[in-house]
Formats: structure tokens, sequence, C-alpha cells
């Protein structure tokens, strides 16, 4: 491919062809110049238009489900992980509780 | 074709796509715009043209918008629409696109509204002439399946649970520990990769933008999206993207999705 061909390749654009829809929507909403229109038009950012219509290749929780929240997990990325850490270390604590008194419960029963 | 009634249910509404420096606004008339509406056309506003299409304002109000976002395939069509109209001007001429949804009463009230933004317009042209939009996503592999998750593992083993070896508690609590301690280095290996590919690109962009990384509902569960970025390239830079991607691949093994060239939208506003 010689110079030429990338050139005109480049420009003009067309923008890609098979771009999918989200790549679209982060990139029209709102993202040009913020003109006021006459007509007063609130539409869905790219995170709530995604989780309302469904563009989904599988559900949250099933992601989940499989290990995948490293990014609810991060404090620098998530208010939610200050929080989690906290109930993580009860849990751990509340399950630990839970081993040793079911060891009890069995002691006594075997009495 | 171009008047609507005054009854108020065929009333005309203006859309406005975007704003470019053509020189002949009658060319526009070979590009389809939104199927509801009458012809695109160009719309002479001072020394700039808008693009603009006559639509019927039943359709185009807040309520006819809240619902097109609540069904997928009527939010594709109208999205690609807007996208096809703005990429088919921007082959053509210099230009500015408008977000989704931008709409006047009319011709007066649109050209008044517009030339009034002309410095801000000239400026936005000024800046993206003779570059184009590149979006690059970065995906991380998933975790490795010997490392059961933990809702998998407490739904699990019930037997463990009520009667439990001597010390089982601790091995339990190590096993926690051992599988954050890896999902925090596989995070700052993530993290890492991200930084060398932005850094990669960075350094042949104009301007780059984050974009809010992608969840597991976009991605799927497969992958892990690590980074999501766009980046204002100079078009005659643009043959170095390639390579630069098989450089990046090889370098961090790292799944990397380049898609492009765009109108250069993230890169009109004024940040």
């Amino acid at each position: 491919m010689t110079d030429l061909d990338l050139e005109r390749e480049a420009c003009p654009i067309p923008g890609p062809p098979n771009s999918n829809l989200a790549d679209i929507l982060e990139r029209i909403l709102d993202k040009g110049i913020v003109i006021a229109g006459d007509i007063k038009i609130d539409l869905l950012d790219i995170e709530l238009l995604t989780i309302r219509l469904r563009l989904f290749v599988a559900s949250v929780d099933t992601a989940k489900k499989a290990g995948i929240d490293w990014w609810e997990t991060d404090p620098a990325l998530s208010s939610r992980a200050a929080r989690d850490a906290l109930q993580n270390e009860n849990r751990e604590l509340r399950e630990r509780l839970e081993a040793i008194e079911s060891r009890n419960d069995d002691t006594r029963t075997a009495r | 074709m171009r008047e609507w009634g005054s009854d108020s249910s065929d009333a005309a509404a203006l859309y406005v796509f975007a704003v470019c420096d053509a020189p002949d606004p009658a060319l526009f008339a070979d590009v389809p715009g939104f199927a509801v509406g009458g012809p695109l056309r160009g719309l002479r506003c001072g020394e700039l043209t808008a693009v603009v299409q006559t639509v019927p304002a039943a359709d185009f109000t807040d309520e006819a918008w809240q619902a097109r976002m609540s069904d997928r395939g009527e939010l594709e069509r109208y999205a690609r629409a807007h996208h096809h109209v703005v990429s088919a001007a921007a082959a053509l001429w210099r230009t500015v696109p408008l977000p989704l949804a931008t709409l006047y009463h009319g011709e007066d009230r649109a050209r008044q509204a517009l030339i009034a933004e002309t410095e801000r317009f000239r400026a936005a042209l000024k800046r993206t002439a003779d570059h184009a939009e590149w979006g690059v996503k970065v995906y991380a592999a998933p975790p490795p399946t010997d490392e059961p998750s933990p809702a998998l593992r407490a739904s699990g083993s019930p037997a463990g649970r009520s009667r439990p070896v001597p010390g089982a508690g601790l091995a339990y609590l190590d096993r926690k520990r051992g599988i954050q301690a890896r999902r925090e280095r596989r995070h700052e290996e993530s993290l890492r990769v991200a930084d060398t590919v932005d850094a990669a690109f960075r350094n042949v962009a104009a301007e780059v933008r984050r974009l809010r990384l992608h969840g597991p509902e976009l991605t799927g569960t497969s992958r892990l999206q690590i980074l999501n970025a766009t980046y204002l390239m100079a078009e005659n830079r643009a043959d170095e993207l390639a390579p630069l991607v098989r450089e990046l691949r090889e370098r961090t093994g790292a799944e990397i999705e380049l898609s492009g060239p765009w109108v250069p939208y993230s890169f009109i506003g004024e940040v």
C-alpha cells in the first residue's frame, strides 16, 4: 500500500463502517459544542442507556458471579470499595464465629 | 415538501446535525436524514452552513425521545442516521457535529442561534482541521478459572459448613487473602498495560480524551475493558496507527481495538 492510498483512506472521514451502537452513542450524546436548542430534550448518558436498553452480552450479575468485579473493589475506582472492605471484614468475622459455634454444637450433640 | 400545515398535529421542527464551512448548501440533497422528515438541506448561517432537516415536531419532543431511549431499535435508527449525516458532511467539508437532538422551531430561530455561536464554531473547525478521531479500547484477559469466585464458593460445599475440620476458619481466611492478593496483582498489571498503551498513543496524538470504561454489560464477561480512550490524530499520521497497535499487542499481550477514523466528535467542545 502506498502513502497515497493511506492518505485517501484517512481523508475524507466516513466514520468506521461497522461501528457499534455504544461507540456511536458515546460520541454523539452531548459531546459536541453545547448549543441550546429551542426544544429541551434530556438525553440519558451512555451508562444509563446501556443498562436500560440491554445492549448486553451478559448481565452484570452474571459477570459478578464470574468474579469480574475488580472495578467495584478498587478504592480508586469506587466509593463502594471502602464500605465493602468493612463489610468483608465483618462477614469474615461472622463466618469464623459461625464455624466455631457449629463446632461447639457438634461437640454438644456428640455428648 | 418543506411546508408543513399549521395544524399542531403536523407542526414542524428543524433538526440541526452539524455546522460546516460548505461552499454549496445544495449538495446536501443526496444524503438521507431521518426517515420521518423532509429532505436534508443546507441552511446558510452567515459564513457557515448548517446541515438541517425539517421533521415532524411530534416525533422530536422530549416525550418522544424519552420513549425512544427505551427502545433499542428506535434509538439505534436515530443515532445511526445522525452519525451518518454528520460523517457524510465531514467527508465533504470541515464540519462541527452538533449533539444528538438539537432542535429549533424553525429556520429563523436556528439561524439566529447558530450565527450567535459563529466564533465557537470557527475555533472548533480550526482546532480539528486535518485531524480525525481514533478510538482505542484495551482488554485484559479474565481471571483464570482455577480461581473460583466468592459467589460460587459461598453456594457450594455445605458439608464443610456444618462440620468444619479443625482450622477450617483460618484456612478459609487464608484462601480469601490469597484471592484478594491475586486480584490486586492482576488489577495493578491491568493498570500498567492501560498506561503503556495510553502513553504510546499520546505520543503520536494531538489530544486525548478518556471515555468511561465499558462494564461487562457491554463487553461480555469473557474479557475486561481496562482502557477506553479516544485520540485526535493528524490525518497524515494515521498510517502510524496500525503498526503501533501491532507493536503494543506484542509488547503487552493485551487485546487492543482500534476504531476510526471518526469525525472528531470528542474534540469539538472546549475542555
